[in-house]
């Protein structure tokens, strides 16, 4: 049984007028050390998508339907109070910004300290043990200073590594991970990536890693996810979709990276932008930027079909697929 | 060797931002003695660029190295504390403000974020329609209404919706309102600051298509400011890497990437999350940057410098041109450690 499994989520937010569909039945499963990750541009769906697993949706926003299953239980049936127990004990989350993550008027020893006693009948003293270990865990340079600094004291990447080290304190069996390295320069962002991937793997702690980074994924993921509209668009082993994507939209992203034009050239484009909410097309949600539509497209929203180990949702690609079976029918 | 004359021309340029705030906020009470103290930060430490007409002369370094502050000085827009800007051969930064106004019209800038630089209570037709009138002002009310015309065509933009105020339009287009805000008076030159970095992918490969489309229909000049390397190998003619208010190496974008001289430039490429890498497999820099408050002595890298030594600790480099045509402002190299 996978450690964490989503079933048909479905997320709205209730506004004037009716609801908007932010995530429109997404289904996808974390196993225990795994590392997910979650892709998309701004607008996908891909950060509700992470707070809706630790029900972490400020109002209007709410759960319209689907499971979340951890461990075999609901999270998104439970109560206030039973989440508050798995939230950062069983699974921690680590923000974009890690100024606004890190309370300013406590030092960060205060804040290890308070996270541990939340869940752990455990003394101040031993507490700070704990904490000034994971300090050392993130390679903070003297770590035993950092303890009694506030937030402000540090830089970009030492406060990143904090929020990592606090991430772990109560040894989780998920981090996710929303945009964790955007806020930092590349060659920072660089180190507490690997650090994170280390950490992870020491470990055995699965990781859900939302980015709109094609490269981060390549590189950290093992699975991953490409959200479009609230949709997942496709899903399958990280090579697999990097080298040989199946969907439109994915195959444009990859296409209009500048590292993959040749220099100089016009790169490849996608035209028009992500629909906002309110405006979602019919059909397939990409059928007005995508090449391929037809009336098809703009009519019937698609069904998840297997290419190799990927699920995608394009009518096109289940054409092809179809045609390819024909051909190996009529050619025994 | 003469190459042929620069169109922009940055030499030793110095910028210092004041810290320590007025005459009595500078006075400290220390060991019974009443002290001045200033503090500045220093952005820039002795820059010289060449930039040549029609190239995309690129500029990259990390947040606080100072390259946003070169373009913003080549602009005028701040005022140099110590060197020279020349456009076209004629020094501008301290001509008045009515002698380089024939300058400004042919320097243009775009700026990274659309939210922000474009102006919430004018429509877009206004908001075109003002630089035009200010460098124009002989010209008439159809001249003008056309050249806007033209240029919201040319970026894409339907000339129907000029009526429109910049929030009714996605980051993206506002990019490209943008781009014809500063292609409305013709430039030669253009200062573009991240341009695309608060853009999605998909968003940022069509502005960086319309800006290499607008530099081969126009022969614009570039100055790009950017902190991503991917967009650098694509689109410069030539690339200058900052780092703490110096340039530490500046080379044709092929030599750069092929092979990248200085070790902060190496680090620097070794970063780039690539598509084909399956760990990320950079070169380790230890330690931070410092703060251009407290510049180090010597190179300003030798904190995160795995090849540093004493010189590096005492000596600042100057920029050196190697074997490879590239120019490296490094000890190591220079002695052939590197």
């Amino acid at each position: 049984m996978a450690l964490l499994e989503v079933k048909n989520l479905d997320v709205r937010f209730a506004v004037r007028g009716g609801d908007l569909k932010a995530i429109r039945g997404i289904s996808f499963s974390l196993d225990k050390g795994e590392r997910l990750g979650l892709v998309g541009e701004s607008g996908a769906g891909k950060s509700v998508a992470a707070f809706s697993i630790l029900n972490l949706i400020a109002r209007p926003g709410y759960i319209a339907g689907g499971e979340i299953l951890f461990e075999g239980r609901n999270l998104a049936a439970m109560s206030e109070r039973e989440l508050r127990k798995i939230r950062g004990d069983r699974i921690a989350m680590i923000f974009q910004d890690p100024m606004m993550t890190l309370n300013p008027v406590l030092t960060v020893g205060t804040q290890m300290v308070e996270a541990l006693k939340a869940h752990r009948r455990i003394s101040t003293a031993n507490a700070r043990k704990i904490a000034l270990e994971r300090l050392k865990q993130v390679q903070i340079p003297s770590p035993e200073k950092r303890l009694d600094q506030y937030p402000h004291e540090l830089s970009g990447g030492m406060r990143q590594r904090v929020i990592i080290a606090i991430a772990l304190l109560l040894d989780p069996e998920i981090i996710i991970a929303d945009e964790p390295t955007t806020a930092l320069d590349v060659t920072i962002q660089a180190e507490i990536m690997a650090l994170l991937l280390e950490l992870c793997e020491q470990h055995n702690v699965a990781l859900m890693l939302i980015t709109h980074d094609l490269g981060v994924v390549s590189q950290v993921s093992q699975r991953m996810l490409v959200m479009y509209a609230g949709r997942v668009i496709e899903q399958g082993p990280t090579k697999e979709i990097i080298n040989d994507a199946q969907h439109p939209y994915t195959q444009g992203l990859i296409n209009a990276l500048p590292q993959m034009g040749e220099p100089g050239r016009r790169l490849f484009q996608i035209p028009g932008s992500m629909p906002s909410l309110n405006r979602i097309p019919t059909g397939c949600p990409f059928n007005p930027r995508c090449q391929f539509a037809n009336d098809h497209c703009r009519e019937v929203m698609p069904e998840y079909v297997r290419s190799g180990n990927v699920d995608v949702a394009c009518h096109e690609v289940a054409a092809l697929i179809e045609k390819e079976k024909q051909l190996q029918e009529e050619q025994p | 060797m003469t190459a042929p004359a620069p169109l922009v021309e940055i030499r030793n340029l110095e910028k210092r931002f004041d810290l320590s705030g007025n005459f009595l906020e500078q006075l400290r009470f220390r060991n019974g003695k009443l002290t001045r103290h200033q503090e500045y930060v220093h952005a820039i430490n002795g820059v010289n660029l060449q930039v040549q007409k029609g190239e995309a002369l690129c500029v990259v370094g990390e947040s606080g190295c100072g390259k946003s502050t070169v373009a913003r000085t080549v602009m005028g827009l701040l005022s140099p504390s110590g060197g020279e800007v020349h456009y076209g051969g004629k020094r501008i930064d301290d001509m008045s403000g009515k002698a380089v106004l024939p300058y400004r019209r042919k320097m243009q800038m775009i700026f990274q974020n659309p939210y922000a630089s474009l102006n919430p209570r004018m429509t877009i037709q206004q908001t075109l329609e003002e630089p035009i009138r200010f460098h124009h002002p002989d010209w008439t009310k159809a001249d003008i209404k056309n050249q806007v015309q033209d240029v919201m065509q040319s970026v894409g933009i339907d000339p129907d919706w000029g009526v429109r105020y910049a929030h009714e339009f996605s980051g993206g287009q506002r990019q490209r309102i943008s781009i014809a805000r500063a292609l409305a008076v013709d430039p030669e030159f253009i200062v573009a600051d991240e341009p695309i970095s608060a853009l999605d992918v998909s968003i940022q490969a069509q502005v960086l298509n319309l800006m290499m489309d607008a530099q081969e229909a126009r022969g614009l000049t570039y100055l790009f400011i950017t902190h991503d390397l991917a967009v650098v190998e694509h689109f410069g003619t030539r690339v200058a890497v900052m780092y703490l208010g110096t340039v530490c190496e500046l080379a044709d974008t092929a030599t750069l990437f092929d092979s990248p001289r200085h070790p902060y430039t190496q680090a620097l490429l070794s970063a780039i999350p690539r598509l084909e890498d399956h760990r990320p497999n950079h070169i380790r820099l230890h330690g931070e940057v410092s703060t251009p408050v407290n510049l180090p002595s010597g190179c300003v890298f030798h904190g995160r410098c795995p090849y540093a030594n004493d010189r590096c600790r005492q000596e600042i480099p100057a920029l050196i041109a190697t074997d490879s045509g590239s120019q490296v402002a490094c000890h190591a190299v220079e002695e052939g450690r590197l």
